[in-house]
């Protein structure tokens, strides 16, 4: 397995446990201060952060001599960020457009915090699921290389 | 309309070339060893300059390492 997929899965399976747990966390506290629902983002994203620094240390250790990657890992990230965008977009415009009319702004916070690590878990998933080669060969027409 | 793909003869190409490996392949035009499996099982088309490149270490024609035709008559 390349560095750069075990990156993804690293990124995919951390950001599967706790943002399901910070959001179950937000539900359950209601409507509470801004300060808290601040507490509970920061707490989801420093378990984060010390999840995924350790992990790319240790990949970074066992593959030092080959990550930068090569026209295949970049083509895979290219495709999957471009399709996570889409998400990103939508869920934004959504966010900024429409949810100012008529929710408070812990609301609109988290749903940004949403749509943003739904776009990510999109993202890290497409990239495994290209490097384990589970969707189809592109058509010619659509034109995937690097 | 039928469908295309981009086959190619690496794997004979390799085995003629006394069993060259993925990874002694990968190495010389500059990818891993993975991408050389996934372009032997045409899950991944390589760019133009890395076919150039593969085709190069072989020392054939391009045409003879990568062909691009019917998969039905490919997928032999």
């Amino acid at each position: 397995m390349v560095a750069r997929e075990q990156f993804a899965w690293v990124w995919l399976l951390t950001m599967l446990v706790t943002y399901p747990v910070y959001f179950a966390a937000v539900a359950l506290a209601g409507e509470t201060a801004f300060g808290t629902q601040i507490l509970m983002f920061a707490v989801t994203a420093i378990v984060q952060v010390v999840v995924i620094g350790v992990a790319s240390a240790v990949i970074g250790l066992r593959h030092k001599n080959n990550l930068s990657g090569d026209e295949r890992d970049r083509a895979i990230a290219h495709r999957a960020s471009a399709l996570a965008y889409n998400i990103l977009m939508a869920g934004i415009v959504l966010v900024g457009c429409a949810m100012p009319f008529g929710h408070v702004e812990w609301e609109l916070f988290h749903a940004a915090v949403f749509v943003i690590a739904l776009a990510e878990i999109v993202r890290h998933a497409l990239i495994v699921a290209m490097y384990r080669g589970g969707l189809r060969q592109p058509q010619p027409e659509r034109g995937w290389h690097g | 309309m039928a469908e295309r793909r981009l086959s190619n003869t690496i794997r004979t190409l390799r085995f003629m070339a006394g069993e060259m490996t993925q990874a002694e392949l990968g190495e010389r035009i500059g990818v891993t060893r993975q991408t050389i499996a996934a372009i032997e099982a045409g899950k991944y088309s390589p760019t133009l300059e890395a076919a150039f490149r593969i085709a190069e270490v072989f020392g054939k024609p391009l045409e003879e390492v990568f062909q691009w035709g019917i998969s039905s008559t490919l997928d032999k």
